[in-house]
């Protein structure tokens, strides 16, 4: 029992250290594939990494812009991180996403009559609410009539862009354009910027202070504490008197709720109009994000900056060595790829050297 | 027709699951041709036994010898090349298939292109055979649990197995389909077969079988030819000589009763009615414990009363009020405790730390400000502190992930935080199930020291010297009826060993 | 409006649903397999996507659409090999092992479509398959032209659906594969290679959804855009729910959901005013009422998604 407990004991005692070995890993194990298919591809594959990490942390103007493009990502992470932590599978995050980007837009057609502050208030709680109806739907699914959330939310995420779409060809399009975006917002619903003469706008705040009380929520709140309980062990939970239920509607509504804040941070942040392509993937880049930060809010900032440098550098990247930006996609699914298979791998050898009794 | 030269023996053979010895050193041997009945209580090690000999478990020590050769059955596959089969509790069938498709899977009968008219030819004979009648196109689950069986049986039958294994059969079986069991099992033995039937039955003893061994606590207590014992010194056997030792209990007045359960009726998941009126009550100060071999309702009842488990009929009430069907918190918010059967899987979170778990429940009404808002980390330290000091939970702080400490001291945990808030009553669930002695000694003074504050406690268990020792009453439970209350201090264990097993006055249930 | 009940335009549009239902309905029988074997496979989206783009690129490479259709049926077939390896080989989480796979395939055909036509400046295309009329059979009137002047990969789909049927039920590896996904411990104890069979039940799946994606870019499109599998493997992956594990279910489920593009293409041309977005969601809001219809009833494998572990 003694060498049973010691090596329990040194797996807790490391397995922050442990869980980060699994993630340095991965990245290196990705960036060798990467390396492979550059190389493949006929390009110099030092080229290329050098464009990739110049265009991502290479400059301050390359820093600020990863910083920039990292923001969505932060908060579609969380947005992961808080569904995950109550195992509950919301891959709608997509979808999510651009429901709070539409409901913010409707804010922002809506109260453009109102005070500065009140307006800004309005944009971004339509935009939670948005998310957030966006995730209700899933969860009342789950929560009363027990049906899996996964495929579901990834159906809701098609419907919300065929919605979008609808919008931005009828309704909301930008008179006489033919493309599918809105006319330009007005600057008063505009994010305003951290620095000056950057992209980088108060979003990244917005995501910064949304990480703070993601992690709150999680560890000092009595929903926090229901959620991870349910997420570890929803039969205990259920034993000591935790609503499950409820808990995973409220779990899809603070989720979808923050992927939309998301969706409208790119709106009023970025692209100052409505477009179909505010997104790019980011509801699922999120997910990626969520995983490799061991589901840690705070993780999920410096994964979503790791995340957002890939997404800035690639551009340099194709730029220096021509290899597309569309790898970086694939070097995100190969992280996540082998951060499973290794995390299996350094707990197989545990439980082989503990099963030697 | 007897020969001596046993089929199959075992010699020494034993099996431990880290610290818990399942068996120990069991020599016994079954002859061709005969039916051997495997009695004991639960926890007595007979279906560990049949699963080494089926090749489940790998046994740590001892040998097994097979048609007069050492074999080393290292998985069912195995056990089955052998001529070893066996029929588990739960059945390991697939549902949705039909009979023949579950006994021709992986068998050489299954070619390609299924011709399922060659196999079902003799699989036809083997009914005709042992008398069974079965649709083999039936589906799994159109079948009666019964009929199921049947097909476990010939799936074992088609391969030609010697030898059939058969753990509790009559479990889940009406008194009706039991004897068309027992016709067919002779028909098996007139044939030649062997057959080793695991029971805590004494009656099925008596009427099918040739020999018994008899285990108790992982041991061999004896194997006699069935015609040579009676009912009576069966159970003694089971259940063991008195225990000489008795924990130092003072007899107290009891007062007046805290939880009454009123004819409680409730299915269980497979929609059986596993609560069949059950009426009890428990009075401040007493200790009951309920009797009874595992599975005749006792975790529906512990579920009932916690209020994880929906009742269609009868009442509780507890301290005056109806808490039938009433939430889990509202229950335990009128001082309602529990300790549940799993540790790990239903009493707490095994990755929580300890002041997490200690925490569990009671973070309803107690431990975060501004309404749940911020969690009151120096309340929670303190309380989990206090809890670690009183009931000496052992672990280097109360940070400390809870899957890392011993079985004993998970189980301080959960006992903390239910008896931290002084219940009115206590409901546990095989409160000592795989703990050492130690750990079972720490247990049983805590509850006596809440029975002495005054808290109604009911203990359910599987393990008779515990009820015996702590009970003040006792309540023998039986297929979802209390069939016998007794007391500790008068009744003797083979009383209470024919109650468990559904005798009552003479008569069987 | 009168011109949509013209009988013509009935038949394009009958038609139409049968060449659009096809690839999901070849990839959602290539799932039924993996899932059968209890194997929940959500990358089927990705894999699709990459028999799309390497069956184009082989096309466009060599012209020679029968190896194009070979080398989609084996990309698709790699791709299904990984999730085989983390689902059966290291028993990880089935769902996230086929989101990263989806992602994956997304960046990597992007990228490799970006790196094979560098500096190509009009648009790649390739000859697409042409339709064969099935002699007779094709003069019936209406029935004629919807089921019988169609591709010949819809004709394999069409025979694919009893070859599937007759596999699951009447032979040895189907009966294996259905006990595996309903009882794994039931023909594990009867020596039979439970992790074998699921890479073979799995690598099937990625087969027929390589070569349902390949039906996008070589019979239908005829270039490659990025993403433009576009919900078709999700939609294949609700078809087998929605068919509740049965081939012929099955069919009805992709075609009622191919249906309504069908419809949606054919108002377009017709140029009705009809919010064609919204009918393109209505697969989707199908598939979730079917989803909540059939959480009850289902004859979903009863091991479906959850790693076997001997123990």
């Amino acid at each position: 029992m003694n060498v049973l407990g010691l090596t329990f004991e040194k797996r807790e005692q490391s397995s922050r250290l442990w869980q980060l070995l699994m993630v340095l890993l991965a990245i290196i194990f990705a960036l060798v594939l990467s390396g492979l298919l550059i190389f493949l591809s006929g390009a110099d594959v030092g080229k290329a990494f050098a464009g990739l990490y110049g265009g991502a942390f290479g400059t301050r103007k390359a820093l600020i812009e990863t910083l920039v493009k990292a923001t969505p990502l932060i908060l579609t992470g969380l947005a992961a991180v808080i569904a995950f932590r109550g195992k509950v599978m919301n891959i709608g995050a997509e979808g999510q996403f651009l429901a709070g980007a539409m409901a913010g837009y409707w804010a922002i057609l809506t109260f453009s009559w109102m005070s500065p502050f009140f307006y800004f208030s309005m944009i971004l709680f339509f935009a939670f609410i948005g998310g957030a109806i966006c995730g209700l739907i899933p969860g009342l699914l789950k929560g009363l009539l027990k049906v899996d959330e996964t495929i579901v939310t990834v159906m809701m995420n098609y419907v919300v862009e065929f919605v979008l779409s609808f919008l931005l060809s009828g309704p909301w399009q930008a008179a006489g354009k033919f493309y599918k975006f809105s006319e330009e917002i007005p600057t008063s619903a505009h994010y305003g910027l951290v620095f000056p003469n950057t992209r980088l706008h108060y979003g990244f705040i917005v995501a910064l202070v949304t990480t703070i009380i993601v992690y709150w929520i999680l560890q000092k709140t009595r929903l926090g504490y229901e959620i991870r309980s349910i997420g570890l062990n929803p039969a205990a939970s259920k034993f000591k008197g935790i609503n499950v239920p409820r808990t995973i509607i409220t779990i899809m509504l603070i989720s979808g709720g923050i992927a939309g804040l998301g969706g409208i941070g790119e709106v009023i942040g970025i692209q100052h109009r409505m477009r179909m392509d505010i997104s790019n993937g980011a509801g699922f880049t999120g997910i990626i994000i969520a995983m490799l930060a061991g589901l840690n809010p705070l993780a999920v900032v410096i994964v979503a900056i790791f995340m957002g440098g890939l997404l800035n550098g690639s551009n340099r990247m194709q730029i220096f060595s021509n290899v597309p930006t569309a790898l970086v996609y694939a070097m995100q699914a190969i992280v996540l790829l082998s951060l499973l298979a290794f995390q299996v791998l350094a707990k197989y050898r545990i439980r082989r050297a503990a099963g030697n009794e | 027709m007897e020969s001596s030269t046993p089929l199959l023996q075992t010699i020494k053979l034993t099996k431990h699951f880290g610290g818990v010895i399942a068996n120990k050193d069991v020599s016994f041997d079954i002859k061709p041709g005969e039916i051997h009945c495997l009695l004991g209580e639960n926890g007595a090690g007979k279906t560990t036994l049949a699963e080494c000999l089926y090749g489940y478990y790998y046994p740590d020590g001892g040998e097994i010898w097979f048609k007069q050769e050492r074999v080393n059955i290292a998985s069912p596959h195995d056990a089955i090349k052998l001529g070893i089969g066996m029929v588990h509790q739960h059945f390991i069938l697939v549902r949705p298939l039909s009979v023949i498709e579950n006994i021709i899977v992986g068998t050489d009968a299954a070619q390609l292109f299924l011709n399922l008219s060659t196999a079902s030819k003799k699989v036809e004979q083997l009914c005709r055979d042992y008398d069974i009648s079965l649709d083999l196109s039936a589906k799994i689950w159109q079948l009666s649990v019964g009929e199921q069986q049947w097909v476990e049986i010939l799936k074992a039958l088609f391969v030609g197995i010697k030898l059939l294994i058969l753990d509790e059969p009559t479990a889940v079986l009406t008194p009706q389909e039991a004897e068309k069991l027992f016709v067919i099992l002779r028909k098996m033995k007139a044939s030649g077969l062997s057959i080793l039937f695991i029971t805590h039955k004494l009656h099925e003893v008596l009427e099918v079988s040739d020999r018994v061994t008899v285990l108790r606590k992982g041991e061999k207590v004896a194997t006699v030819f069935t015609p040579d014992v009676d009912r009576a010194e069966l159970a003694k056997m089971m259940v063991g000589r008195e225990v000489f030792f008795r924990v130092n209990k003072e007899t107290l007045q009891p007062g007046d009763p805290v939880l009454e359960v009123i004819n409680l009726r409730a299915k269980n998941d497979r929609g059986q009615e596993s609560l069949c009126g059950i009426s009890m009550n428990i009075r401040a100060g007493e200790i009951v414990g309920i009797a009874g071999i595992s599975g005749n309702g006792q975790k529906d009842l512990f579920e009932s009363i916690v209020g994880v488990k929906p009742v269609h009929s009868g009442n509780i009430r507890f301290s005056g009020q109806d808490i039938t069907n009433k939430p889990v918190h509202a229950i335990a918010s009128l001082g309602m405790a529990h300790i549940p059967e799993d540790r790990l899987k239903e009493g707490l979170v095994p990755e929580f730390s300890v002041a997490e778990n200690l925490m569990l429940g009671l973070h309803k009404h107690r431990f975060f400000k501004i309404w749940g808002g911020l969690v009151d980390a120096k309340e929670v330290k303190t309380f989990a502190d206090t809890c670690i000091k009183d009931f000496d939970i052992v672990t280097p702080s109360s940070g400390h992930t809870t899957r890392n400490l011993s079985g004993g001291n998970i189980q301080k945990v959960i006992i903390a935080r239910e008896l931290s808030g002084h219940p009115k009553c206590l409901v546990a669930n095989q409160p000592t199930r795989g703990l050492d002695v130690g750990a079972i000694e720490y247990v049983h003074t805590q509850l006596l020291n809440q029975c002495k504050a005054g808290t109604a406690i009911l203990i359910i268990s599987d393990d008779l010297d515990e009820i015996m020792n702590l009970a003040d009453r006792i309540l023998v439970i039986f297929k979802g009826r209390i069939v016998g209350e007794l007391d500790p201090q008068t009744a003797s264990r083979q009383e209470i060993g024919l109650l468990m097993a559904g005798c009552v006055d003479g008569e069987q249930l | 409006m009168n011109n949509i009940f013209q009988l013509s335009i009935i038949i394009s549009m009958l038609s139409g649903m049968i060449r659009i239902g096809t690839p999901i309905l070849l990839a959602a029988l290539g799932e039924l397999v993996t899932e059968r074997a209890g194997i929940l496979n959500l990358g089927v989206e990705g894999i699709m996507l990459t028999g799309a783009f390497v069956g184009f690129l082989v096309a466009n490479q060599t012209g020679s659409i029968p190896l194009a259709l070979l080398a989609a049926m084996i990309a698709g077939g790699v791709m299904s090999l990984i999730m085989a390896f983390m689902a059966a080989t290291l028993k990880v989480n089935q769902v996230v092992t086929g989101l990263a796979l989806n992602l994956l395939a997304s960046g990597i055909t992007f990228y490799w479509y970006r790196v094979a036509f560098t500096g190509v400046s009009v648009t790649p295309t390739i000859e697409i398959m042409k339709v064969v009329k099935i002699p007779f059979l094709s003069n019936i009137p209406v029935i004629g032209e919807v089921l019988f002047s169609q591709h010949l990969l819809t004709y394999f789909t069409f025979l694919m659906v009893p070859a599937i049927w007759y596999f699951m039920n009447k032979t040895k590896y189907g009966l294996e594969i259905r006990s595996l996904g309903e009882n794994p411990r039931a023909i594990d104890i009867k020596g039979i290679n439970v992790t074998r069979l699921q890479y073979l039940a799995t690598i099937f799946g990625g087969i027929m959804g390589g070569l349902g994606g390949a039906f996008l870019t070589i019979v239908s499109a005829g270039i490659f855009l990025p993403d433009m599998s576009a919900g078709r493997g999700w939609l294949a992956i609700v078809v087998v729910i929605s068919g509740n594990w049965q081939p012929f279910g099955m069919v009805l489920a992709a075609f009622v959901f191919s249906f309504f593009e069908a419809f949606q293409l054919q108002a377009q041309s017709l140029g009705v005013q009809f919010p064609y977005e919204l009918l393109l969601a209505l697969p989707y809001v199908i598939a979730i009422i079917f989803l909540v219809v059939s959480r009850a009833r289902s004859e979903a494998p009863a091991q479906l998604g959850e790693p076997y572990h001997r123990e």
